[in-house]
């Protein structure tokens, strides 16, 4: 990819216009109500009459089922966020690439999962998305790699060499992986707010705004998964810095206490967005309902910003975060009816504005 | 500096006994800089109208009226000529 050059201006009219367009042809309501009455066969002959056309045309000789929709849904994805990169120039592109490294995140939390569950390497080169920083080649040195350490030693040259190296001593001492994910996320965290520049600059206080929020949400998901599991951790060790919300020594205490914490989130600045999501925590047993609700919350603060704002990068960001739900949506219903789960089971994992 | 004192001592003695530049060349100006508005503002809408034709041809139509739309700025800003004169 071609380096920013300080001097070119950044096209917001073009690549909003194209996103938004775009945006609007995702999966709707009536979509989702569809596709979760129908068989994984029914699925993708849909999918063939949507957007996913090629992606399922030249996919569809060599796989099957749900494989099919996975492998199309990844590559559309990959399609999609690939153009964004090419279309935007200046201050955007830089923006967009550095969101768009959350892929690489990704990609590394997945081949870690698969070398840890031994899940066959077909299966685990199935959910990577080649839309992030690294290079095919990289992704397949990492779907080689032979262990968990194998895969930590890969990524030694890369931005996460050094926080999975210190994790990876507490892995071995715990048998989990959280410690070793929570790394890949917090590095990535960091690189995203740490290399922006200071200047109180409209168009990065309001991207800075955003990813604060997403920060915030990862910090609160995190604190609520460690309060429920009871586990004996020190939640200030899966503090992600950057958000505005808390700070580590008021997570800890937080965490102990629930009703406090919930208290806490809706004094905040998110207290309207999340309102809906918070009582629904307050009614669930599960902490899979408030994450899926914590996720929508995010969603729609998205879209208010963008909304809001127009001419800067929140459309694009609302339209990757729309475009990643679609397609976790999408796949949980392809897998869900594969195991042949009712369709109000599958419609509770779904994540719908 | 001097000069520039002359140059307005001159544009004085001229202003008595009229304006500094005539109708017809102020009409002209107002043309020029009401294109340049024009031109200004449909870069943007442009730019935007072109990304969303890629996406959606249907859009063409709406997208050629929202272009044209800043002409009027232009448009206006000929009647001045017939005005001034």
């Amino acid at each position: 990819m071609s380096t920013t050059d300080d001097y070119e201006d950044s096209n917001y009219e073009y690549v909003t216009a194209r996103v938004r367009s775009r945006r609007s042809k995702l999966f709707d309501d009536d979509d989702y109500r569809k596709l979760v009455r129908m068989g994984t066969g029914e699925i993708a002959r849909f999918m063939e009459e949507s957007e996913y056309e090629t992606e399922m045309n030249r996919l569809g000789s060599r796989y099957s089922g749900s494989d099919l929709v996975e492998y199309a849904l990844n590559e559309n994805l990959a399609g999609h966020f690939e153009d964004l990169l090419r279309w935007s120039t200046g201050q955007l592109y830089d923006y967009v690439v550095r969101y768009l490294r959350k892929f690489d995140a990704w990609n590394i939390k997945t081949v870690l999962r698969g070398r840890y569950s031994e899940a066959p390497r077909d299966d685990v080169e199935a959910d990577l998305i080649d839309a992030g920083e690294f290079s095919a080649a990289q992704l397949d040195e990492l779907v080689e790699a032979g262990s968990v350490e194998d895969v930590v030693e890969v990524l030694d040259r890369t931005i996460f060499g050094d926080a999975l190296e210190a994790a990876v001593e507490d892995y071995e001492g715990t048998g989990l992986l959280v410690p070793l994910e929570n790394a890949v996320d917090r590095t990535f965290y960091e690189h995203l707010i740490g290399g922006l520049p200071d200047e109180p600059d409209r168009a990065t206080g309001l991207y800075v705004e955003f990813l604060e929020a997403e920060i915030d949400f990862r910090n609160l998901r995190n604190a609520l998964r460690l309060a429920r599991s009871g586990a004996d951790m020190d939640p200030a060790d899966y503090y992600i810095e950057g958000g505005r919300l808390f700070d580590a020594d008021e997570l800890r205490q937080l965490v102990a206490n629930e009703d406090q914490l919930v208290e806490r989130v809706r004094d905040s600045v998110y207290g309207d967005d999340l309102d809906d999501a918070l009582d629904v925590l307050a009614g669930a047993e599960s902490l899979i309902e408030f994450e899926h609700a914590l996720d929508a919350a995010l969603l729609e603060y998205a879209d208010t910003l963008s909304n809001r704002y127009p001419l800067s990068v929140c459309p694009v960001l609302s339209f990757v975060l729309a475009k990643e739900r679609e397609v976790d949506n999408v796949r949980a219903i392809a897998r869900g009816r594969e195991a042949g789960l009712s369709p109000e089971q599958i419609e509770a994992e779904l994540v719908v504005l | 500096m001097t000069a520039l004192t002359e140059l307005a001592n001159v544009v004085l003695q001229e202003g008595a006994s009229g304006p500094a530049i005539g109708p017809t060349a102020a009409a002209a100006l107002a043309v020029g800089l009401g294109a340049l508005g024009t031109g200004i503002a449909q870069r943007s809408i442009g730019a935007a109208a072109v990304g969303a034709v890629a996406e959606d041809d249907d859009m063409f139509v709406p997208a050629l009226i929202f272009t044209a739309l800043p002409e009027t700025l232009i448009i206006i800003a000929f009647v001045t000529i017939f005005v001034a004169n």
